[in-house]
Formats: structure tokens, C-alpha cells, sequence
């Protein structure tokens, strides 16, 4: 059965002896990768291989020749200056794009071995296992509860609906904020509760992986604080992707970093992004390979 | 793309900053060359001066250390900057471990009285010793602001000249004579002597520190713990 497909979340979906799935440690089939960083082998699971990416919007590329592979129970940072195409980069990971008419993904993407742009896979399947949250926290205009309760509903998910709320609210460590108040309207908490609502709303449907697109840009300190340490948890249990332009941030929080930086071409009139470097985050920040990243990461070009 | 060249006051900050650091290697050589002067004529007074004296290269140390404290906390330096601020947080401690072993002598050179050296040969080589280990000090510094490598690689050949004279030294101090005093006075210069070839450790140590910033990799340039004679 192919995970991507209608026909359910395959995932090569394995019972313990007992009977019970549980949730993607048992179904998820294990890929081995061996990634060099720094002379040292390790053996990682790959989520995403990413083989010659490229996506363009109306023919206009937009990023360019992107190959990396992004390994399970990790955080994969992308960063660059703006309009490099860490976004394009990211929505690709998840088939956003798909909602721009004009957009177009060539090379190959490969979800755990499957090709993620394949003629049978299910865009909803792809985004109920790869969650996404965003910029600005983005809560629909509905109780506390509801907000969590609005995948596994859509989703007929099987369970206890108040477990996989509480659940999805401890993870992503709001559960004792909001359990006298589930019937309260999400607009009334602040803009940190509101994106952990959002982290909560993404968990609730059992993703795989959570992407996120700048996720505490438009947030304080405090609460960007809150949010990296949820991700620290999180990664225990999922795989994330995040773009950030903190790259105080990206060294915080990640364990790869990806460095994305804009080219131009011979008439200066068409610009894309490129990967510069991909390696460890302690690599990157540390002893970069190429003198673009040095240059960039120590903030002396922008 | 045109890419617009940012963060030019720190970059700026953190020049001075190194200038600053590199600095206090002028302040050891000059403190240095004292010591020996107040060695080579038993001077008392020059000795005080020079133990009076390391309060400079001690407040250079706080100095640059509070500067380079303020630097993490404002601009968090990564990569190549952040190697030179690693760097140069040991560079300080080589500065101020040399301006005490200057005192180190400086504190024994009253022991040996104001009479002629027991053994001028010793004395010789002390100084000796001293001058190539100023020599040594300042070739680190410019090794370090030059980001020559192969510089400061040359610092481990030139620290083994130190060494041998080093053991000499240990040698003349055990043949001295079985007299009390002059027993005393060549033990006396034997600690000198050690407290010079330290000197020549700390700037082959700058010269690693060196390596460090431009490679990225700290590897001793030689194993101490190798086989080989004390010293």
C-alpha cells in the first residue's frame, strides 16, 4: 500500500505483537542513510531526498538545482537572505505549491522512498503527514478545543476526540494555559499561545513531519523561547523543517542547516536561490566549508 | 549579486579588539627585556619594577577579557570570528602567564644578592635564552596578525633552541660546586631558566592558537607528551 495514496496512511503500517500502532515509530519502515559532516559517518533515516529541485512560478524560477536529504527525529534549518526561496523551498516539502496555479517543481522529491509528486498521491495525505505552521499564527475563529478537534474530526480520526485533544495540547506545552479554558475563543490568548495552538493543531492529526515557516517572527522573545523549546521536544517524535531568518535561531535549535543564497543571472534581471551549503548546524557556525556561508552566517554580506 | 558589505562596526570592534589583544605581546616583551637587564646586572630595584609593573599586562587581560565578554553577549560571532574571539581568549592567558613568569624572576633575583654571578656561562645562557624567547613572543604576534601559518610553525624549531639551553642550564646547576651558596644560587637560576622556557611555550601555543583561526582545527604543532627529554 503506497503512504501517500487515499487508501490510507501505509506507511508500511506495522502492529506490535499486542495489536496496537504506535503512531509512526512502529510504522514507519526504516531507511537507513549514511550522511558524511565532518569526516564523521553516521547512520541517519532519511524523511526527504531531495534530487535536483527546481520550482519556478509562470516559467520565472525560483529556486534552482536543490538536492539535500533531511534525516528523522531532526531539525533541518534553511536560511538565507530574503528571496532566496526558503519558502518556495519548504512549500514544496508538503505540496503547498500545488495551490499556486502557475508553480511547477521539476527534479525528484522522495518522501521516505516515495516519490511525493507522484500521479497517485493525495495532496490531503501529503499535508495530514506534513504538517505545516506558519508565519503568523493563523488559529480559526473557533474555541480552543475546536481549533485541536478540527483535524481529527475532518480526518475521522479513531480515538478518544478529548485524549487527542489534551495530547496535542501537552505536546506542544499549552495544556496547562488553556485546560480551564477549551471553550474560549483562540483569538483571547496571545500571540505565543496562539502558535503553539497552531503546533498543537498540526500534532493532533499524527503528522510525520512539521514544517515551519518562520514561526516566531512575529513573536517575543519569551514566547520565541517557548517555541524553540517545544521544537527540542517535539523532535523526539517528529521531523522538522523550519526557515528562519534568526540564525541565531537556526544555531539554537537545528542539527542541519541549509544555506540558500541568491543568484542572478547575465542580465541581472532574473534571480533565483541556490544551496550554497548544506552540513551540520555546528559545522556551519563554526568552520563553513564555502566562503559565501562564512561571509553570510557572520553577517558581513546581506 | 552585488552583495553590500554589513555589521561594519563590529567589524571594526572586533579589529580593535584583536589590536588590543596582540598588544599586550609588546607589553611582554618589554617587561621581558627588563627582567633579563635586571638579571644580567643583579638589579633589585629593576626586579621590583617589574613585578610592580605586571598590574599593566594584568589589567590588558581584564581589559580585553570584559571586551570580548561584551562581544559574545551583543553580536554572538560565528564561524572564523568566533574561532578569533576563542583565540584570542587564550592568547590573553599565554600574555598573562608570561607576565608572571617575568615576575617569577623578578621575585627571585633578590635571592641571588648583589655579588657577581656564581657562573657567568649560566648566565649567558639564561639570557640567552631570554632574548630568543622575546624573539619567539613577538614572531607569535606577527604569525597571529599576518594568519601565517607556516610562521608560526617555524615557532616549535625555534622553542627547541630554548629547550636545549634549557637542559644546560639544569646541567651547569648541578655541577656548580657542592658550596651552599652557590648551590643555592644555581637552583635559583634553574627556576629562571624554566620560567624562560615556559616563555617560548606560550608563544608556540599562540602560534597553535593561529592555526586554530585559520584552519579551524586545533592540533598541538608537537605532542608534549611524546618521549623525549624534560623540558
Amino acid at each position: 500500500m503506497n503512504e501517500l495514496t487515499e487508501e490510507g496512511f501505509g506507511r508500511e503500517v506495522a502492529s506490535g505483537e499486542d495489536g496496537l500502532v504506535r503512531g509512526s515509530e512502529a510504522a514507519i519502515a526504516v531507511r537507513p542513510t549514511r550522511f558524511r559532516s565532518a569526516g564523521e559517518v553516521e547512520d541517519l533515516e532519511t524523511v526527504f531526498e531531495l534530487d535536483d529541485i527546481s520550482v519556478s512560478y509562470a516559467g520565472v524560477p525560483a529556486v534552482k538545482n536543490v538536492s539535500l536529504d533531511v534525516f528523522r527525529n531532526e531539525v533541518t534549518a534553511l536560511i538565507g537572505p530574503s528571496g532566496c526561496g526558503k519558502s518556495t523551498l519548504i512549500r514544496c516539502l508538503n505540496r503547498m505549491n500545488d495551490l499556486v496555479p502557475t508553480a511547477e517543481v521539476t527534479g525528484r522529491l522522495l518522501y521516505r522512498g516515495e516519490d511525493l509528486y507522484g500521479p497517485r498521491v493525495d495532496p490531503v495525505q501529503v499535508r495530514k503527514l506534513i504538517g505545516m505552521v506558519f508565519q503568523k499564527p493563523n488559529p480559526f475563529p473557533k474555541s480552543i478545543y475546536d481549533n485541536v478537534a478540527f483535524g481529527p474530526r475532518i480526518l475521522r480520526m479513531k480515538g478518544d476526540l478529548d485524549e487527542i485533544v489534551e495530547n496535542a495540547l501537552r505536546s506542544a506545552a499549552l495544556w496547562d494555559e488553556a485546560k480551564d479554558r477549551l471553550d474560549g475563543n483562540a483569538f483571547g490568548m496571545s500571540g505565543g499561545q496562539q502558535q503553539r495552538l497552531c503546533i498543537a493543531r498540526c500534532i493532533a492529526v499524527e503528522p510525520d513531519v512539521i514544517l515551519m515557516d518562520e514561526p516566531c517572527s512575529a513573536l517575543d522573545p519569551i514566547s520565541t523561547a517557548r517555541i524553540e523549546d517545544l521544537m527540542m521536544e517535539l523532535k523526539r517524535d517528529f521531523s522538522i523543517v523550519i526557515v528562519t531568518h534568526n540564525m541565531q535561531q537556526a544555531a539554537r535549535v537545528s542539527d542541519r542547516t541549509a544555506l540558500l543564497m541568491v543568484e542572478l543571472d547575465a542580465t541581472e534581471q532574473n534571480r533565483w536561490g541556490r544551496i550554497v551549503e548544506h552540513d551540520s548546524t555546528e559545522r556551519i557556525f563554526t568552520n563553513p566549508s564555502d566562503p559565501r556561508t562564512e561571509d553570510y552566517v557572520s553577517g558581513k554580506v546581506g | 549579486m552585488a552583495e553590500r558589505a554589513t555589521r561594519l562596526h563590529y567589524q571594526d570592534e572586533l579589529a580593535d579588539l584583536e589590536g588590543r589583544a596582540l598588544g599586550g605581546l609588546d607589553l611582554v616583551t618589554e617587561t621581558l627585556t627588563r627582567t633579563l637587564e635586571a638579571i644580567e646586572s643583579s638589579d633589585v630595584a629593576l626586579a621590583a619594577l617589574v613585578v610592580a609593573d605586571d598590574d599593566r599586562i594584568d589589567g590588558r587581560y581584564l581589559e580585553v577579557h570584559q571586551s570580548i565578554l561584551t562581544l559574545l553577549a551583543t553580536q554572538q560571532p560565528v564561524a572564523t570570528d568566533l574561532r578569533l574571539i576563542s583565540a584570542l581568549l587564550h592568547v590573553m592567558k599565554s600574555i598573562e602567564r608570561m607576565g608572571d613568569q617575568c615576575v617569577n624572576i623578578a621575585k627571585v633575583i633578590p635571592l641571588t644578592g648583589n655579588e657577581a654571578p656564581r657562573d657567568a656561562e649560566m648566565i649567558r645562557d639564561i639570557v640567552t635564552m631570554g632574548r630568543q624567547a622575546g624573539s619567539l613572543v613577538m614572531q607569535a604576534k606577527v604569525g597571529f596578525a599576518e594568519r601565517d601559518v607556516e610562521l608560526c610553525r617555524d615557532l616549535v624549531r625555534r622553542d627547541d633552541v630554548i629547550d636545549d639551553l634549557n637542559r644546560r642550564c639544569f646541567a651547569r646547576a648541578i655541577e656548580i660546586g657542592d658550596e651552599f651558596d652557590a648551590r643555592e644560587w644555581g637552583i635559583t637560576m634553574m627556576l629562571v631558566a624554566r620560567a624562560l622556557e615556559r616563555i617560548g611555550d606560550n608563544a608556540v601555543d599562540i602560534g597553535e592558537q593561529t592555526a586554530f583561526v585559520v584552519t579551524g582545527l586545533f592540533r598541538e604543532f608537537e605532542d608534549a607528551s611524546r618521549p623525549g627529554p624534560i623540558g
